[in-house]
């Protein structure tokens, strides 16, 4: 249902931190309609060229200052994910992304108040590092 | 006298929102503009951090209610119960959760606050305080699916009666009182998920005799209307859809008769205004007529929600949407209320 809000188009590239390319990243909107605490996102999985990363080379911010694995997320209470506020999903690997073209799926799932199931959305896209 | 206005909850314009197209400055002109006279909010939907607002978005706001002069209808909050993975929140943390929801809303200056379908009625007795000296009304939302003969909201109704004060009431959603479902949602599901006809058929045709699927299902203590669940033939097609209908309800107006005191806000769901200017599944002026003879004097909201059923890579008409509900809203107040 809310596959639209997941990857924002022209935001997957390599990540860099002291002239170094530690990994990738990619922005993202949530999968809902309000802005939750950081300890309600179930999950987020990313796919590149078919291949499932591991889940302990996710690191995720929704404001570029505190960035958490999925597992400290898991108590992250006071730190929103804002509606409207695209986050940051980065994916730690030495070296990044290859150039070329590759085809990367990210899922994003959110638990909600109400809803009984969580609500899950996912896009893939072919994305070129040059 | 009944004394109806119209309003728009901004929910209608989330996805102008978050693509950047509308701010929230933006959107309040918008409202003048379509001479909207109220305005209803999710705070944690435009107004960043909520409930806990900085001064600078609490000074934003207060500028812009003064620059366009709009009413303020509700502020939509919700409980989150499911706070953390390994818990449920205790009843501690839930009652403070919503006196910060009241208090903010009281900051922000809105007087009816509509907690979400399934807020524990042990909520209300320790936020009463708070409610009567913030000034602000606790009322739950009565959605199809969530609405009469759901545990949680008769429990709420229970305590609301027994509780007998003025800052308690509803806000019953036009969800209830679906004449047909929305055939934006049944060509979503044909396209998207590959639905079976013989399902969908089945669905318009419950509808057709005067029922609905809440009612042959979960209203009668069962998980699902037997017949539609045997119209399941493939979970992974046909799931979405069937557990989908259960949010749309065809109830007779009358089941508001015992509650008509309490209600504060009327969400008027839309998913679909036609070529012919009216909505496909649910017809307003029935509501409006009985909220006239009722002497209702609140607001009534458009809230857009043929949002999710846009099919991918087509533009949400929100806008389109929204105005011409607005439209269709005033005439029928203009031809019931004079």
């Amino acid at each position: 249902m809310f596959d639209s809000n997941v990857f924002i188009e022209g935001s997957c590239h390599n990540a860099t931190e002291n002239g170094k390319i530690i990994g990738y990243e990619m922005q993202t909107h949530i999968t809902y309609y309000r802005g939750i605490p950081l300890s309600m996102i179930n999950f987020v999985e990313v796919e590149v060229d078919g291949e499932k990363v591991s889940r302990e080379q996710i690191r995720f911010t929704s404001d570029n200052i505190d960035w958490f694995t999925l597992d400290e997320m898991e108590t992250v209470a006071e730190i929103k994910w804002d509606y409207g506020m695209p986050a940051t999903v980065r994916v730690l690997q030495e070296g990044g992304l290859s150039k070329g073209t590759h085809t990367v799926r990210l899922t994003v799932c959110t638990r909600t108040a109400y809803i009984p199931f969580p609500l899950e959305g996912n896009r893939t896209r072919e994305v070129t590092i040059s | 006298m009944s004394r109806i206005k119209t309003s728009v909850s901004l929910y209608s314009l989330q996805y102008q929102y978050m693509n950047g197209k509308m701010n929230l400055e933006d959107i309040f002109r918008y409202m003048k503009e379509l001479g909207v006279e109220g305005i209803e909010i999710l705070p944690d939907q435009m107004l960043r951090g909520a409930p806990m607002l900085s001064e600078e978005i609490y000074k934003e706001w207060n500028r812009l209610v003064e620059k366009y002069d709009l009413g303020l209808a509700c502020a939509d909050v919700f409980l989150n119960t499911n706070l953390y993975k390994n818990r449920e929140l205790t009843k501690r943390e839930c009652v403070e959760l919503i006196k910060k929801e009241i208090v903010m809303a009281h900051n922000l200056g809105f007087k009816v606050l509509r907690l979400v379908s399934r807020v524990p009625s042990w909520i209300l007795e320790p936020c009463l305080k708070t409610a009567e000296k913030c000034d602000v009304s606790m009322c739950i939302e009565i959605h199809g699916g969530l609405a009469f003969g759901v545990k949680k909201t008769e429990d709420f109704l229970a305590e609301m009666i027994r509780l007998n004060s003025p800052y308690i009431g509803i806000v019953p959603d036009a969800s209830i009182f679906c004449r047909r479902v929305p055939r934006i949602m049944d060509e979503y599901c044909r396209q998207v998920c590959s639905t079976n006809e013989e399902l969908i058929g089945y669905v318009s045709e419950v509808f057709v005799q005067g029922s609905d699927l809440f009612a042959l299902g979960e209203g009668r203590g069962l998980d699902m209307d037997p017949k539609l669940k045997s119209l399941i033939k493939d979970p992974g097609k046909d799931l979405f859809y069937a557990s989908n209908v259960n949010g749309y309800e065809n109830c007779d107006v009358s089941c508001l008769d015992p509650y008509v005191k309490y209600i504060k806000h009327f969400h008027f769901k839309l998913f679909e205004i036609t070529e012919d200017g009216t909505e496909y599944s649910i017809d307003y002026k029935e509501i409006l007529e009985y909220l006239h003879k009722h002497n209702y004097d609140g607001y009534v909201a458009t809230e857009y929600e043929g949002n999710r059923w846009i099919l991918p890579g087509v533009e949400i008409p929100e806008k389109e949407q929204v105005e011409k509900h607005q439209a269709l809203l005033k005439k029928y107040l203009i031809e019931i209320q004079g």
